[in-house]
C-alpha cells in the first residue's frame, strides 16, 4: 500500500461512525421488542414490502429481502437496509421519509408508521424470524454441485480389459475404458513417417527436416520416440508454438485501438515484451503457477534476473483501451482473468448476478476493486539492453525529457483542477441542488471541456457523496438532505421550520449532532432555495478550507473544522482523483496536450535502435479504496462497498480479505491454489486439444454450468491433477500425452467405429488437423529454405513486407486492422481471450495460396533451392523437402507432363513450368494437412 | 432463436462448438463459408458444402419486408435543420441562446444559427427538405423521414458504434453480421455483406465487425478509393500466371488431391479444401464482374453522374441484385460531415456529392422492381446543433460551424416495407432535441430487423455466458413507419 501522504493525513475516518452498534444488534431481544416488531412492523413489511422484497416476490427489486431477518441485516444493492440502534443511517427509513429512496413507490406511509418504524431500529432492529429463508439472498445461478467445481482428486484407472495389451499408460486407461463400454477398438500405431510429422507440428509447429526423417525411420533404439519428443520439447521453436496458443487466451495484440492513431502510432511499443516472455516461459517450462503469478503480479519482481518477468503483465495490459474509460478496461481484464485462467464468464456478473453460475456481482466487483487500485507508471521498468547499445543515451535522453514533461503536465493539471474544483465548491454544490445529472456526468468522459466548466465527473461524485453522505444523523449533510427534500413553493417557509429542528439539537461531530459551525451559518441565515442552501454550505466549507490553505501543518484545525473539511480534500471524498486519472478531468486543450505526449513517449520507442525493452507493468496504485457495486453495471448509480477477495464459489468457505497493496498477488495465489480445481481443469484441456485435435470440454474459456460437460471427466480430473503433482510443468504433461497409445494412433477412418462415435468424441482414432495460420505461413518459409529463426524483439509487419521471413509468431497484430491474410486463415479476434479458433475451408485461403506474391515469392526459392541436374531428380528433391518421401511413379510422371506442358506455355515475371510446379507442391492437401 | 440453428452442423455438434473461436472477421471470407472444421466435420458424411454452410440463405422469424439493405452512411453528423428538419423558429432567434440553455454537446455552443439553405415541399406527399437534397427530394413519396431520432453521446466513435452495433464501447457484433447469422445471404460467391468505404470512417473496422459471431459474419471492407476493380479484392488475380496456366496448375492439384483423399478413405475437410480452389477460381470472375460498373450502360453511368459517391451507389446496386444481404456506404474517409465550421460551405458540398448518385440509385432500383425488396436508410451517426458551435483554442475551428448533437436528429428510409411521404417524430421547436415520438437508435434497430423478418428480442446468440442481441435490453419497433 502507498502510504498516505501528509497531504492528507489530518484526516479521520468518518465510515467508523456508520458502523452499527454491535452491542445493540447482538443482544437477544426483549419480549416487549418482539412485541413491538409483531405489531407495528411486521404486518407493514407484509403488506407494503413483500410483493417486491420477499421470497415471493414475482421479481425481487433491488435484490432486498425484507422477509428474514438476515436479508433485511444485509441489505440490497444499495448497502444494508437497517443499522440496528441507529435509524437515521439506515437505509429503509431514509426510504419509507422519502429521503434518498421513495419508498414504498405507489405512496408515503403514514407519519406515525414511520415513526414507528424509526423506533423499532433505534431500540435494536428486534427481529424474531428466522434468520434466513430458503433463499433468503440469491447469489447468481445455484449452481455449487457443478461438476467443474468439485475439488480435483486424482482418479483410480478404470478396470479395462485391455485386449492386446495396448493400454500403457494412464491416459490410454481412460480412453480405453470408454472405447470398451462403446465396443469400439482403438486405431492401429501411426507409421513413424507420420507420426514425426505430427510430433513436430504439434510440439513446434514445423514440418520435420528430410533428415530428421531419415534419421528417427532409421533409428533403431527402442526409446527412438521418446528422444524425438524430448528433442522437440528442447527446441527453442517450442515455445514459438505454445507461447502462440497462450497468446489466443490473452488477446494479445501489438496495437492500441484508440481513434485517430494511424501507422506507427498504433504500436504500443513494448507489447512484444509480452511475446518474449510468453515464448521464453514456455520454453523455460516455468512451472503454470508462477507463469500465472508473473502475469497478474510480475511488478513484484526485483531488477536484475528476474527482472524479464515482470513483462508478464502485458496479459492485464495489452487489452482494448474502450476509449480511456476506466470501467470497461478493468472489465476486460476481469474477464481475461477470468475466463483465461478459471473458465469462468465472471463479467456476465457486471450488472447482475449471474444467471446460472455461482457468480454475485459482488464478486465481480471485488475483482474490480484489484484492478481499479493497480495503475500503469508513466515509465515503465526497462528490462533489458536495447538493441544499439550505443544508441541508447540519445533515446535515454529524450525519452527523460517526454517523461519529465509529461509528469509535469499530469502534476500541474492534478493541482489545477483539485484546487480549481476545491475553490468551486459552492458552484458544485449548487449544480448538485438545482439541476438532474446531466448526460455528461453518465459516462461521457470525453467531452471538450473548457477550463471553467465544472468537470461533469466531479458533479457526479458530488452527487454521490451528498446521496450517501445526506442521512437525517449527519451532523454536517442532515440539514442538506432534510432541506432539499422539502418541496413545493413554500421553501423558505419549511425550511424555517426544518432548520429551527436542527438548531435545536446538539452542537458536536457525532451522528445526530449539529456541526457548530455550520450551526453559525444556519442560525445567521434560513436559505430561501436549494440554491442559497448550496451557497451558504458552499461558503462554510470555502472558509474552513481557506484557513486550511494558509495553515496547514502550523495549525491543528478543531474537529468540527477538519469536519467540513474532509469533503474537500480526504480521499474519501467526492475530489480525489487519483493522478493516474488526471485526463479524464482535463480540459480539451490541456487533455490534447496530454495525448501528445504520451504519443511522443511511444512514438521515439517504435522503431528506435536504442529504445531497450520495457514491461507493461501495472503496479499498486493511489486509489486503494473498495470498490462499490455499481447496480445494474451504472457507475452513477454505486452500491454497497465491497472488500476485494477471492470468487465465493472457489473459496471452500475461507475467503481472506486481500490486504497486500491491490491484492492481485493474492488473487494470483488464490487462482493457483491446490483447492481450486478451475486452474489446472481448464489447463489441462487446454494441452489436450491442442495436441489430440479436440478438448475435453468443448469451450476451453467456460466451464460453467451452461458449457457441455466433460467427454471424459475422469481422464480429465487425472491430467488436471498430474499437471499439479508434477510441479505445474507443461512440458511433462504435453510429454505424457503424445507418450499414450491414444495420441499415436492412426488418423484413418473406420467405418465400424464410425458408424458408432461419428464424431470420433471417444478417440478411436488421430484427427487429422489443418495447417494454422502461422504452421502454414512458418511451413512455407521453411520448405523453401527461408525461415528466419530469430528470436524475439518488436514486431514485424509480415502482412505489409511479403519478404519478412520470420517466423510468424513475431508479426504484428494489429487490432485495429487484422490484416485480411490473418483473417482468412482464422486468426482469432485479439479483443478478447479466446479458447478455441474457429477452423473454415473459404476460397479466400484458395486465393491467398493461387496468387498472392507470397506463395510465389516461396515457389521461386524453393525452385533455386532445390538445384538438381536432371528433371526426374528435382522432381524427386521436392518431393522429400516438402512431403518428406519419394514420390511414386503416377506422381512422377505426371509431374514431368505438367512441366513439358507448362513450358511450352505463356511464362510471367519469370515464374517458369518449374515455379508453377512447386507451387502447386505447396498448394497440396498433403502439404497443408498433418495425418 | 426460435428456428432452426445455422450453426448447428451435420456432425451434430452445435454453435458451442465455435464459442469464442470468433470475434475477427474473415474480410472477403463472407463469400462463401464453409465451416468445415476438420475437428468438427470430418467424421462426418458430408460432401456437399451446404449443409454446413452458415451463409446459405435462410427464412428469417417471419416474412420479411425487405431482402437486401443498402444503409448510405453519411459519416460524420449531418445537420438535420439543414437538410431532413427545416426550423423557422431558427430565423427569429438568430444569434440568440436557446431559451432555457442549450444542451449538453461535445463543445460549448452559443446562438441559435438559421440555415443558410432554403426549404421547399416535395411531392404529393409534400415534405419538406433542403436545397442541397433536392434530386433525392424528388423522391419524397418514397420516403419515410425520422425526425426525431437520439443516441447516447455527441461523440463520433461512441455513436458510430452505436448505430452500428447497438453499443457505444463494448465489443459488439454490427446490425450487417447479425443479418447474415440470422438469413445468410443469397449469392454464395459474392460477400454477403459489404462495406464501402474511400479509405475508412472513424472507429474503423469495429463498424462492421462480427465480435463473437463467428468471423464469417463481418462486413467486408472495400477501399472505394482504388481505381482499378482488381485490387478491390485482395488476391483476385493472379499476375504471375495466365489464367490457362492457372487452370494447368488448379488441374494437377486437384488429381494430387483427389489421390491424396483416396488413400486416406475420404474426410469432409479434405474434400472441402479441394472444392475451395475450384470456388475461387470462379470468383475470380464473377466477383471481378460484380463491381465493374464499366459494365453499366451509358445513360445509367449519366443517370448516376461520375463523383466516387456516384461509384459507390452504383456498385451497390449491382451487389444487391446479385444477392448481397448488406451494403453499407460511407461517404468518406474519416467523417466528411463533421461540419464545425462553415456549415453552408461544407453540407452544401458533401449533399452535392452524393444529391445526384442517391437519386439515381432510389430511381434505378425502382425501374428494376428492385426497391420492392430492398431497404434503403440514409443517415449519420448523430445530427448537429441548431446553435452555433464556439471557436475555441486548438480546435482549428472558427466559424458558423455546428457541434455534434446526439439529442435529435434525422435519418431517412425508403423502400422494403417503409410507407412513403411521411414524417414520423419531431424535434423540438429548434430542432435540438426529439421531443415527438422519439427514436432511439435501438428502436431504429429493432425497426430494421423487424422490417427484415426478425423478433429482434429473438435474433440472439450466446457468447460468454448468456445471449446476447443487437438492441441489448431495448428497442421498441416503429410500426407507424411499415407501410
Amino acid at each position: 500500500m502507498i502510504a498516505r501522504t501528509g497531504f492528507f493525513s489530518p484526516i479521520f475516518l468518518l465510515g467508523a461512525l456508520f458502523t452499527a452498534n454491535p452491542a445493540l444488534a447482538a443482544r437477544d431481544p426483549s419480549a416487549e421488542d418482539v412485541d413491538f416488531f409483531e405489531r407495528k412492523i411486521r404486518p407493514v413489511l407484509v403488506e407494503h414490502c413483500y410483493r417486491c422484497h420477499s421470497q415471493e416476490a414475482k421479481k425481487v427489486r433491488g435484490k432486498l429481502f425484507l422477509d428474514t431477518r438476515d436479508g433485511v441485516l444485509a441489505g440490497g444493492e444499495t448497502g444494508p437496509a437497517i443499522v440496528a440502534g441507529n435509524a437515521s443511517a439506515s437505509l429503509l427509513l431514509q426510504a419509507l421519509r422519502y429521503e434518498k429512496l421513495e419508498m414504498p413507490p405507489k405512496g408515503q406511509l403514514p407519519a406515525g408508521v414511520i415513526a414507528d418504524f424509526e423506533n423499532w431500529i433505534e431500540r435494536g432492529a428486534a427481529d424474531p424470524r428466522a434468520a434466513t429463508g430458503a433463499a433468503a439472498r440469491v447469489k447468481g445461478g445455484d449452481s455449487r454441485e457443478h461438476w467443474s467445481y468439485q475439488p480435483l482428486v486424482k482418479p483410480s484407472l478404470p478396470e479395462v480389459k485391455n485386449a492386446g495389451g495396448w493400454a500403457v499408460s494412464a491416459i490410454d486407461h481412460f480412453v480405453l475404458d470408454r472405447l470398451e463400454r462403446a465396443g469400439i477398438r482403438p486405431s492401429p500405431r501411426s507409421s513413424r513417417r507420420v507420426l514425426l510429422r505430427r510430433l513436430s507440428y504439434d510440439l513446434i509447429g514445423l514440418p520435420p527436416t528430410e533428415k530428421e526423417m531419415e534419421d528417427f525411420i532409421g533409428d533403431p533404439s527402442p526409446d527412438a520416440y521418446e528422444k524425438v519428443v524430448d528433442r522437440l520439447l528442447a527446441s527453442p521453436r517450442y515455445g514459438e508454438r505454445w507461447g502462440r496458443h497462450w497468446l489466443d487466451v490473452a488477446r494479445y495484440s501489438d496495437t492500441k485501438d484508440l481513434v485517430l492513431l494511424f501507422g506507427k502510432d498504433r504500436v504500443r511499443p513494448y507489447a512484444y515484451t509480452y511475446r518474449d516472455y510468453v515464448v521464453r516461459a514456455l520454453n523455460l517450462d516455468l512451472p503454470y503457477d508462477s507463469f500465472i503469478a508473473d502475469q497478474l503480479a510480475g511488478d513484484r519482481h526485483q531488477e536484475g534476473e528476474d527482472a524479464w518477468r515482470k513483462a508478464a503483465m502485458g496479459f492485464l495490459t495489452l487489452g482494448r483501451m474502450f476509449d480511456n474509460n476506466p470501467p470497461d478496461i478493468y472489465d476486460d481484464r476481469i474477464d481475461t482473468v477470468t475466463r483465461g485462467l478459471l473458465g469462468l464468464t465472471v463479467a456476465c456478473a457486471r450488472c447482475h448476478d449471474h444467471k446460472y453460475d455461482s457468480i454475485p456481482t459482488e464478486d465481480y466487483y471485488s475483482l474490480y476493486g484489484i484492478f481499479s487500485a493497480s495503475e500503469a507508471p508513466i515509465s515503465l521498468p526497462v528490462i533489458g539492453d536495447p538493441l544499439d547499445p550505443g544508441a541508447y543515451a540519445g533515446f535515454k535522453k529524450k525519452h527523460g525529457e517526454i517523461s519529465g514533461k509529461l509528469r509535469h503536465h499530469i502534476d500541474s493539471q492534478h493541482e489545477l483542477i483539485t484546487r480549481t474544483a476545491r475553490d468551486k465548491t459552492a458552484d458544485y454544490l449548487v449544480r448538485a441542488a438545482t439541476t438532474k445529472p446531466d448526460v455528461a456526468e453518465t459516462g461521457v468522459f470525453f467531452l471538450s471541456l473548457s477550463p471553467e466548466d465544472l468537470r461533469p465527473l466531479l458533479v457526479a461524485r458530488w452527487r454521490r457523496y451528498l446521496e450517501e453522505r445526506g442521512s437525517s444523523g449527519d451532523p454536517v449533510f442532515g440539514p442538506w438532505s432534510e432541506l432539499l427534500a422539502l418541496k413545493g413553493d413554500d421553501f423558505s417557509a419549511r425550511a424555517s421550520l426544518v432548520v429551527k429542528k436542527w438548531l435545536g439539537r446538539a452542537t458536536g461531530t457525532a451522528q445526530g449532532q449539529l456541526n457548530p459551525l455550520l450551526r453559525n451559518a444556519l442560525a445567521e441565515e434560513v436559505p430561501g432555495s436549494p440554491r442559497a442552501l448550496a451557497a451558504l454550505y458552499g461558503s462554510t466549507f470555502q472558509r474552513v478550507y481557506q484557513k486550511w490553505v494558509k495553515t496547514v501543518g502550523k495549525v491543528e484545525l478543531a474537529e468540527a473544522e477538519k469536519q467540513l473539511l474532509a469533503p474537500l480534500i480526504s480521499r474519501e471524498g467526492p475530489l480525489f482523483i487519483p493522478r493516474r486519472l488526471t485526463y479524464l478531468h482535463m480540459s480539451r486543450v490541456p487533455r490534447d496536450q496530454y495525448s501528445g505526449f504520451l504519443k511522443e513517449l511511444d512514438g521515439i520507442a517504435v522503431g528506435h535502435s536504442g529504445a531497450p525493452p520495457r514491461a507493461m507493468v501495472l503496479v499498486d496504485g493511489e486509489d486503494q479504496r473498495d470498490p462499490k457495486i455499481f447496480v445494474r453495471g451504472n457507475p452513477r448509480r454505486p452500491g454497497a462497498s465491497v472488500p476485494r477477495r477471492f470468487l465465493e464459489v472457489l473459496s471452500r468457505g475461507v475467503r481472506p480479505v486481500f490486504d497486500e497493496g491491490s491484492g492481485r498477488a493474492e488473487l494470483a495465489r488464490a487462482i493457483t491454489h491446490p483447492d481450486n480445481p478451475l486452474t489446472a481443469r481448464v489447463m489441462a484441456n487446454r494441452i489436450w486439444m491442442h495436441l489430440l485435435g479436440a478438448p475435453l470440454v468443448s469451450t476451453p474459456n467456460d466451464f460453467g454450468v451452461r458449457s457441455d460437460p466433460p467427454s471424459h471427466p475422469r481422464l480429465l480430473d487425472w491430467l488436471a491433477r498430474t499437471l499439479v503433482d508434477e510441479g505445474w510443468s507443461q512440458k511433462r504433461l504435453q510429454r505424457e500425452i503424445v507418450l499414450s497409445n491414444v495420441y499415436s494412433q492412426s488418423s484413418l477412418e473406420r467405418a465400424e467405429a464410425a458408424a458408432v462415435d461419428p464424431a470420433n468424441s471417444l478417440f478411436w482414432r488421430a484427427r487429422r488437423k489443418r495447417l494454422d495460420f502461422e504452421a502454414m505461413r512458418d511451413s512455407l518459409l521453411s520448405v523453401a529454405g527461408r525461415l528466419d529463426t530469430r528470436m524475439s524483439g518488436p514486431s514485424v509487419d509480415i502482412a505489409k513486407d511479403l519478404a519478412n521471413r520470420r517466423r510468424t509468431v513475431y508479426g504484428l497484430v494489429d487490432r485495429q486492422e487484422l490484416p485480411g491474410l490473418f483473417r482468412s486463415f482464422d486468426f482469432p479476434s485479439p479483443d478478447q481471450s479466446i479458447g478455441r479458433r474457429s477452423n473454415t475451408t473459404v476460397p479466400q485461403q484458395a486465393l491467398f495460396a493461387m496468387n498472392s506474391s507470397f506463395l510465389v515469392v516461396q515457389a521461386r526459392e524453393l525452385v533455386r533451392a532445390m538445384g538438381g541436374p536432371s528433371a526426374p531428380d528435382r522432381l524427386e528433391a521436392l518431393y522429400s523437402r516438402l512431403y518428406q518421401r519419394r514420390p511414386d511413379d503416377r506422381e512422377r510422371s505426371e509431374g514431368l507432363v505438367f512441366i513439358e506442358a507448362a513450358g511450352s506455355g505463356e511464362s510471367r515475371q519469370n515464374f517458369g513450368a518449374w515455379e508453377q510446379y512447386a507451387q502447386v507442391l505447396l498448394l497440396t492437401n498433403e502439404f497443408f494437412f498433418v495425418d | 432463436m426460435n428456428r432452426p440453428d445455422p450453426n448447428k452442423l451435420a456432425s451434430g455438434l452445435c454453435r458451442r462448438e465455435m464459442l469464442q473461436k470468433t470475434g475477427v472477421g474473415m474480410g472477403w471470407l463472407g463469400l462463401f463459408g464453409l465451416l468445415s472444421d476438420s475437428q468438427v466435420l470430418a467424421e462426418s458424411s458430408i460432401s456437399s458444402p451446404d449443409p454446413g454452410n452458415p451463409l446459405l440463405s435462410r427464412p428469417p422469424h417471419f416474412a420479411p419486408r425487405a431482402k437486401n439493405v443498402i444503409h448510405i452512411y453519411l459519416n460524420g453528423g449531418p445537420s438535420q435543420v439543414d437538410t431532413f428538419d427545416p426550423k423557422p423558429a431558427l430565423e427569429k432567434y438568430s444569434g440568440k441562446p436557446l431559451p432555457g440553455g442549450n444542451l449538453t454537446t461535445e463543445r460549448p455552443t452559443g446562438g441559435l444559427l438559421p440555415s443558410p439553405f432554403k426549404f421547399e415541399r416535395y411531392g404529393e406527399s409534400g415534405l419538406e427538405i433542403s436545397e442541397i437534397f433536392s434530386r433525392t427530394a424528388a423522391h419524397a413519396d418514397e420516403m419515410t423521414v425520422i425526425r426525431s431520432m437520439y443516441a447516447n453521446t455527441p461523440n463520433h466513435e461512441q455513436s458510430m458504434r452505436l448505430m452500428n452495433c447497438g453499443d457505444e464501447r463494448l465489443n459488439r457484433p454490427s446490425l450487417g453480421a447479425w443479418l447474415l447469422y440470422g438469413m445468410g445471404t443469397a449469392n454464395q460467391n459474392l460477400p454477403g455483406y459489404v462495406v464501402m468505404c474511400p479509405g475508412y470512417p472513424v472507429a474503423n473496422v469495429s463498424n462492421w465487425r462480427s465480435a463473437f459471431l463467428p468471423g464469417i459474419y463481418q462486413g467486408t471492407h472495400i477501399d472505394t478509393r482504388k481505381a482499378r476493380v482488381k485490387e478491390l479484392v485482395e488476391n483476385i488475380e493472379a499476375s504471375h500466371v495466365s489464367p490457362a496456366a492457372q487452370r494447368r496448375q488448379l488441374d494437377l492439384l486437384s488429381s494430387l488431391n483427389r489421390r491424396h483423399q483416396d488413400t486416406r478413405g475420404g474426410g469432409a475437410a479434405l474434400e472441402a479444401r479441394i472444392q475451395s480452389f475450384e470456388l475461387a477460381f470462379r470468383m475470380q470472375l464473377e466477383a471481378t464482374d460484380a463491381f465493374d460498373i464499366s459494365r453499366e450502360s451509358k445513360s445509367i453511368r449519366e443517370l448516376y453522374g461520375p463523383s466516387l459517391q456516384s461509384r459507390q451507389l452504383l456498385m451497390a446496386r449491382r451487389l444487391v441484385e446479385r444477392g448481397v444481404r448488406f451494403v453499407q456506404l460511407y461517404h468518406g474517409n474519416v467523417q466528411p460531415w463533421d461540419s464545425h465550421s462553415e456549415i453552408g460551405k461544407n453540407h452544401r458540398k458533401l449533399a452535392g456529392e452524393c444529391d445526384q448518385g442517391i437519386a439515381a440509385l432510389l430511381t434505378d432500383l425502382k425501374q428494376r422492381g428492385l426497391l420492392e425488396d430492398t431497404l434503403v436508410v440514409c443517415g449519420g451517426e448523430f445530427g448537429r446543433t441548431p446553435a452555433v458551435e464556439m471557436p475555441q483554442p486548438g480546435t482549428g475551428n472558427n466559424r458558423l460551424g455546428r457541434d455534434h448533437n446526439h439529442w435529435g436528429f434525422s435519418i431517412w428510409l425508403a423502400g422494403g416495407g417503409v410507407r412513403g411521404g411521411q414524417v414520423y417524430g419531431a424535434t423540438d421547436e429548434f430542432g435540438y432535441k426529439a421531443v415527438e415520438n422519439r427514436v432511439h437508435v435501438h428502436d431504429l434497430h429493432a425497426t430494421l430487423l423487424h422490417l427484415l423478418g426478425f423478433d429482434h428480442e429473438k435474433l440472439t446468440y450466446r457468447h460468454a455466458g448468456r445471449d446476447f442481441r443487437l438492441t441489448d435490453v431495448s428497442g421498441r419497433v416503429v410500426k407507424e413507419i411499415i407501410s
